[in-house]
């Protein structure tokens, strides 16, 4: 018969006593809980230049990809159990359902990516481990850790784990897939029999599945489940993992709370040094606190290891657990407050290291073209778990002779845009504090597995990064409902670098400039527009094709923002917006109708239909080109704060103007000399309105430009600057403050 | 029933005392009465032979285990937490069951000199006699140390900064000078302090760093959820009242759900289905303030009403619990009464009367 051993997935004290279970089985073929179909990868995973963590990745080749993943780490029990098997020279195969069954769903439709990914020792419906917290009156980590991880004696460890799996067995129930599973490995099992004398064959799956399949024969039943298999196409590849993927912190059920802790369980284990755990957990914590500027004594380390010791004790524990430790250091090292230690918590137990894998062991071509692409443009230092910026220059760079290197920079951030289009998240945006300074990009990144599984999913658009990203692009471009999206995935083609687009871009905006006629969408569409052109050069794309687009766009904003002016406040806002971004369109582009622009704000200014605010906002724009005389400007102040219009109406058209050019506005001391007599005349009702409105008017103006103002107003009532400062800086009365926060619950009705 | 107004841990829970170190299956660290396992079923409740253990801290047990490890270690415990967070009661209880005697006790205030710590005299007889064993004058911490047992000092952040000084070489060295006497009284095993503070107090008198470091800090929390507290105030309620012989009958269960409601909510700010943010009271509302409040409720409705507490014995205790500060927690509880209270149902005679009180 068969030998089997049950195993916890990414355990420590399981990996390293499998190795002696193979010794003493001394086994001629290794049977490993891991998709059948990929036994190919066993070789490369325990290559000598794979570090892990690592894991095999399996996905469908058609969309929607969906994924199923078997993560692993030096401390994973199958791992040893290949590594061993390797190093003797002795077969080993994986023996559970085949990747290309998992991924078909076959014994259950519904089940999703999720599901997969579950800990095959938690069955769903009544957990487990509820029940085992109950018995062991402590959580069922700590309960494993105490048990099992600090046991040290070979032949108590195989009866304890085996008594384990049969108490987790008996008290879950077994769902359909696991029915399923055991049965495949049941087939395996007798397969294998047939050709290995069974007392050399050693079976290594989880605890929970060793009491199914042990002492069971492959039966006619069994027969007839995995003949029911149904298989699609899939692709399998290794990749790179981290600790932080690994730790179910970023909600992967199978995982490790712990993975760093974990690894210095096995590291200890390994060198015979369990008691060395503790203190070097503890001191790992103190060190990344005085590292980090937090005063950390040995003599508070000494002080948490012999707390934590006296814990593992009154919990019977032989070395203080995970549990312990960190209490242990809450209260010596963090002062009594997780908060002061919580990040040299998770740097000591979950860590952020990731694995690596030798070149040509991951398979798809994007992820590559990828990796080929990192070591081209010199990004490979950024392929790792912390987040790093870097800035780049998109121009030329004269002082090297190669063209390539000239434009290494440009070509990094073709490269970067590329893999945002693809939505792998590898670099996000920075911010760039000089404006406008667009051969400038900063970037920061970090590597994720996440990336990497998004990577492969690249792969269904094309076999490069680039040829996927123009795949992408067309496909949006071709789903794009409006003229802002188009136009966006247009200014996306100039960031990406990739000239074969451009076309089909630009034809798709214009089919929908025709059918748009929402000012605001051509507005923000003249807007990405303007800057692809402005600054396609510095990418070295022609951006030529598009200038007739502006144009026709431009003029489609003249023709209908007027009647888009007359509207609610809500809208008003966006078309301001659209408003100031074609202005300074039209401020950069000579081709350009200026004068038909200046109209349409006169227009809109003069308007008494047009919505305050906007028209407020246009005479704005009108002032600061200086197109709009003086004398006009005056009177046009007094009519729009005449009794006339209704004053919450006048004070937001006063909102509009002071939305742009404030220091000519505060320098015109007519300007607040109409402003102080409109307020005059309001009566108590009217000015409460009134009164929100400025405050919300001025509240964007700075300290000085305020003061500015109160001095203006203060020369127009005829008080001295400085009986105006002091009345100022006078804290405001019991009386003023209570009317102010009545102000608060004032009803804004339509304003 | 006892003529004391309130009887020491030790003495009102003797039997169960008596039945775990009658029951002792673990070693005992030397000074103390029991193992440390049986401390932690004294505290958190069970059942030691065929006596029931009723729980006296209600909460989180991986916290009071630190507290005994901490203990066993020879290290000095301080325990931090809002006000009523039950941090006396569990040193109390903490030295009940160690030692069988929570007596040991220095009340920190603003007054507390450093004599009260280490030792003072007996001026007549010092003045008479000279400086000798039968003038001296011990402080709890001195005879803490004599006999290996372990000390409570409350309040220790109102201490000003020079008594707390002088704990800072007594927990070091495990020993007090005499220079009088020349002599040195060294701790005997078992000699431990536990000192609590206040958050409340923080910056009153800044404990030192040096101070700090010679304590395992352990922070009470404010019960986690609901159902404890109400528990816990439940439990509290019906042992107060016993032994004041309140005549009234406890508080139902909707009665004291509300006032735990009403004090969750003001003290964490929101409500409790986290869909209205609340100003917070100035005053700490606690579990300890909730079950003084429905102790003083009972004593309403026996010595002035029917003995059943009526919502308008509720609405008074509330309003003298929540209203410390005039100004600010007057408009708090208008806010509470009528931006929560009004519009919860089956809280309406509740609702009137509050308002009414608080009109």
């Amino acid at each position: 018969m068969a030998h089997y051993f049950g195993v916890r997935h990414l355990s420590p004290a399981c990996a390293y006593y499998v190795c002696e279970f193979l010794n003493r089985v001394d086994a001629k073929l290794v049977l490993i809980e891991g998709p059948s179909d990929l036994d190919g990868l066993i070789g490369s995973l325990c290559g000598i230049d794979a570090a892990l963590p690592a894991a095999i990745l399996a996905y469908t080749e058609k969309a929607p990809v969906k994924t199923v993943l078997w993560p692993f780490a030096e401390f994973s029990p199958e791992y040893q159990a290949m590594k061993w098997a390797i190093k003797h020279n002795v077969q080993v195969r994986f023996c559970d359902l085949p990747a290309s069954c998992q991924l078909a769903g076959s014994y259950n439709e519904e089940q999703d990516e999720k599901d997969f990914e579950e800990d095959d020792d938690t069955p769903p419906g009544e957990s487990v481990y509820q029940k085992i917290e109950k018995a062991a009156g402590c959580d069922n980590d700590s309960f494993w850790e105490y048990s099992f991880e600090q046991c040290n004696d070979y032949d108590d460890f195989i009866a304890a784990v085996s008594e384990y799996g049969r108490n987790i067995r008996s008290d879950s129930q077994i769902d359909a897939h696991n029915i399923v599973r055991e049965a495949y490995m049941r087939k395996i099992i007798s397969e294998a029999e047939s050709v290995v004398e069974s007392d050399k064959i050693a079976v290594i799956t989880g605890a929970f599945h060793t009491m199914g399949i042990k002492d069971t024969v492959f039966s006619d039943e069994d027969r007839k489940l995995t003949e029911k298999l149904k298989k699609i196409q899939i692709k399998a590849t290794l990749m790179p993992y981290s600790y932080y993927r690994l730790s179910s912190r970023s909600g992967y059920g199978a995982g490790s709370k712990a993975p760093a802790f974990y690894e210095m369980l096995w590291k200890n284990r390994r060198s015979m040094t369990p008691e060395n755990s503790a203190a070097e957990y503890l001191s790992k914590i103190a060190l990344f606190q005085r590292k980090n500027g937090y005063a950390a004594s040995t003599a508070e380390v000494i002080e948490a290891k012999r707390l934590a010791c006296a814990l593992a004790r009154m919990r019977n524990g032989r070395y203080p657990n995970l549990n312990d430790l960190r209490d242990a250091a809450v209260t010596c090292i963090g002062h009594g407050s997780f908060g002061e230690i919580s990040l040299a918590c998770a740097d000591t137990e979950i860590g952020t290291k990731i694995g690596s894998l030798p070149e040509g062991t991951v398979c798809t071509s994007v992820q590559e073209d990828f990796v080929r692409q990192l070591k081209e443009l010199k990004l490979e230092k950024f392929r790792k778990a912390q987040a790093e910026e870097t800035v780049l220059d998109l121009r030329e760079n004269l002082r090297v002779k190669s063209e390539k290197s000239a434009f290494l920079d440009l070509h990094r951030s073709f490269f970067l845009h590329r893999l945002r289009v693809l939505g792998v998240h590898f670099g996000k945006n920075g911010c760039i504090s000089q404006e406008n300074a667009t051969w400038k990009e900063a970037w920061i990144l970090k590597w994720t597995p996440e990336a990497e599984i998004e990577i492969v999913e690249a792969s269904l658009g094309g076999d490069t990064v680039a040829d996927a990203c123009e795949y992408v692009l067309n496909m949006s471009l071709a789903s794009a409902s409006s003229v802002t999206e188009s136009s966006q995935i247009l200014s996306d083609v100039f960031l990406c670098g990739l000239s074969d687009c451009v076309k089909s871009a630009v034809s798709a905006v214009q089919r929908q400039t025709a059918d748009c006629s929402s000012a605001c969408e051509i507005g923000k569409s003249v807007g990405f527009l303007s800057s692809v052109i402005r600054f396609g050069s510095i990418r070295r794309i022609d951006p030529q094709p598009v200038c007739p687009l502006l144009e026709k766009l431009f003029l489609r904003f003249c023709l209908c923002a007027k009647n888009a002016a007359v509207c609610d406040n809500k809208a008003a806002e966006d078309l301001i917006s659209a408003v100031s971004v074609v202005n300074d369109a039209c401020l950069s582009h000579d081709n350009l109708d200026d004068l038909r622009f200046l109209t349409l704000l006169s227009e809109i200014t003069d308007s008494e239909f047009a919505n305050p605010l906007v028209s407020g906002f246009a005479c704005a724009v009108l002032c600061e080109r200086g197109k709009i005389e003086n004398e006009t400007l005056s009177i046009l102040i007094s009519r729009k704060l005449s009794k006339g219009s209704s004053p919450a109406d006048s004070a937001l058209w006063f909102e509009g103007l002071a939305r742009k050019n404030r220091r000519s506005l505060i320098s015109r001391l007519s300007v607040w000399e109409k402003l102080c007599s409109f307020i005059s005349q309001l009566d108590e009702n009217e000015f409460k309105p009134v009164l929100v409105c400025l405050r919300r008017t001025f509240c964007e103006f700075t300290p000085n430009e305020k003061s500015d103002v109160a001095e203006n107003i203060g020369e127009i009532l005829g008080i001295t600057k400085e009986a105006a400062a002091e009345f100022i800086m006078t804290e405001m009365s019991e009386e003023e403050k209570q009317n102010l926060e009545e102000l608060d619950d004032f009803d804004f009705g339509d304003i | 029933m006892s003529d004391l107004l309130r009887l020491s841990a030790e003495q009102q829970y003797r039997n169960e005392l008596d039945a775990l170190i009658a029951n002792e299956k673990y070693p005992v660290p030397t000074g103390w009465k029991m193992s440390p396992k049986s401390v932690l079923t004294y505290i958190m409740g069970g059942k030691s032979g065929g006596t029931e253990i009723t729980p006296k801290y209600m909460g989180d047990k991986r916290v009071v285990e630190i507290c005994i490890a901490t203990l066993v270690t020879d290290r000095a415990l301080l325990l931090i937490g809002e006000p009523g967070t039950a941090k006396s009661w569990l040193s109390e209880h903490l030295t009940a069951a160690i030692n069988g005697d929570s007596s040991k006790v220095i009340q920190g205030t603003a007054g507390t000199t450093e004599e009260q710590i280490r030792y003072s005299w007996n001026y007549a007889m010092l003045l008479a006699k000279g400086p000798s064993h039968d003038s001296l004058v011990k402080s709890p911490v001195y005879s803490a140390m004599e006999t290996g047992s372990i000390v409570r000092i409350e309040e220790i952040s109102r201490c000003a900064s020079e008594v707390q000084d002088a704990l800072i070489s007594i927990l070091s060295e495990k020993r007090i000078s005499v220079p009088e006497l020349s002599e040195e009284v060294p701790a005997k095993k078992g000699f431990s302090v536990i000192a609590t503070a206040n958050t409340r107090d923080k910056g009153v008198n800044e404990m030192s760093s040096a101070l700090k470091r010679r304590f395992n800090i352990v922070v009470l929390p404010a019960p986690s959820d609901m159902r404890t507290e109400i528990n816990i105030v439940n439990t509290r309620v019906a042992q107060l009242a016993d032994n004041f012989g309140l005549a009234a009958s406890l508080p139902d269960s909707t009665a004291v759900e509300r006032v735990v409601t009403v004090f969750r909510e003001l003290r964490n700010g929101q409500t409790l289905d986290g869909q209205i943010k609340l100003k917070q009271t100035s005053g700490v509302l606690s579990s300890a303030e909730a079950i003084s409040l429905l102790v003083n409720s009972m004593a309403l409705a026996g010595s002035f009403g029917n003995g059943q507490i009526t919502d308008g014995d509720l609405a008074a205790a509330l309003q003298g619990a929540i209203v410390k500060d005039e100004a600010k927690d007057k408009a708090v509880w208008t806010e509470y009464l009528e931006n929560v209270m009004r519009k919860r149902s089956g809280c309406a005679s509740l609702y009137a009367e509050c308002k009414e009180r608080n009109s």
